[in-house]
């Protein structure tokens, strides 16, 4: 059976190869959801990327595509008649300086979604990889105004679902080395030591924070990324997980309070008590 | 609760909201640990840059067509 009427059927499609899903361009990502992304665009990107220390300015974070991006020089074509090829090339370059410019700035936070939800830097670049690739394809069904983020996580999200889910650990089950050891993989081997202990909240460890986060059940974890991390909308979170705003907020007041509960624990390993938090 | 952690209150909910923690201790402690373990999310999981490696693959993605679309007789 072909991929794609795998993908139509909902058959088991994890006996397909990537090169499979590159060939067909797989999986129109789901229109109904697309049709809701009508909002207002605009979410802040919250914080910059650093490869170690989030508090370092000089380091910041959007890919360097500008400079390499090639040159498109639409100027050519203007005040001419255009060829059935001519009006295809025109086409294409626009629609991929569009994808330029909407979605590849996206790329890191993509990126660390990915790292997030299959804890390992090859799948997470392998999901990243598909993402982009499908979306390229269903480019011209993003609408545009709408916040393409968003739609470029919902297709991340239904790859990881399709492609990795199958095969990784089980739901809800937390390996706490494999964290730990995930974790010093891909950061500096500098200890974030530098900062003063004057209350809990700094002495608090990157890695702890990153432990306790993980910790939580999946349903609970994704929307405290999306929300905090990510800075989406209820009403977007909403459609990426599938489910009514009203559980968007109870999985996040949950959630929050059961990593608060995580992170005391850690904060009186440092010797000291919330109670006197300021 | 978390609604007014992440400003997500509508128009009507959000006076009542902030009248009762101005009245109720235990929900004001609760509201503000809550705006704390954000920021706490915020500022200490530390983000990363996609390698290189990836960025070059979805740079070729949009460049491959381009080099298709070159290929055609030329607009001049």
């Amino acid at each position: 059976m072909k991929l794609e009427s795998a993908i139509q059927s909902k058959r088991d499609v994890t006996h397909f190869r990537k090169k499979d899903y590159i060939r067909a361009g797989a999986f129109l990502p789901c229109m109904s959801s697309q049709k809701r992304f009508k909002e207002s665009p605009t979410i802040s990107e919250p914080g910059t990327f650093q490869l170690m220390d989030n508090r370092d300015p000089a380091s910041h974070n959007k890919p360097s595509v500008s400079d390499r991006l090639p040159h498109t020089d639409l100027e050519l074509v203007h005040g001419k008649s255009l060829t059935k090829h001519e009006s295809h090339s025109t086409a294409e370059l626009k629609k991929q300086l569009e994808f330029q410019n909407e979605a590849v700035p996206h790329l890191n936070a993509l990126y660390n979604y990915a790292l997030h939800i299959t804890m390992n830097p090859d799948d997470a670049e392998d999901l990243v990889q598909e993402t982009y690739l499908k979306a390229y394809r269903f480019f011209n069904s993003f609408e545009r105004g709408t916040n393409c983020k968003a739609w470029l996580f919902k297709i991340l999200k239904n790859n990881y679902i399709n492609s990795f889910r199958k095969n990784s650990k089980e739901p809800g089950k937390v390996d706490y080395d494999l964290i730990k050891d995930f974790y010093h993989s891909i950061k500096d081997s500098r200890n974030d030591t530098s900062e003063t202990d004057t209350d809990y909240f700094h002495s608090l460890l990157h890695e702890e924070v990153y432990q306790a986060l993980h910790s939580l059940p999946e349903e609970f974890r994704e929307v405290i990324q999306l929300c905090d991390i990510e800075g989406f909308t209820y009403e977007e979170i909403a459609n990426m997980v599938d489910s009514p705003i009203g559980t968007v907020r109870s999985r996040l007041y949950r959630g929050r309070k059961l990593l608060r509960t995580q992170l005391e624990g850690y904060a009186r390993q440092h010797g000291f008590y919330t109670d006197q938090d300021e | 609760m978390s609604a007014a952690v992440d400003c997500e209150l509508s128009m009507t909910e959000e006076p009542g909201f902030f009248l009762h923690l101005s009245k109720c201790k235990r929900c004001s402690e609760e509201f503000d640990e809550a705006r704390k373990t954000k920021l706490i999310i915020k500022e200490r999981v530390i983000r990363f840059k996609a390698p290189q490696s990836l960025i070059n693959s979805i740079m070729q993605l949009t460049c491959l067509s381009q080099q298709e679309a070159g290929r055609h007789e030329s607009p001049l």
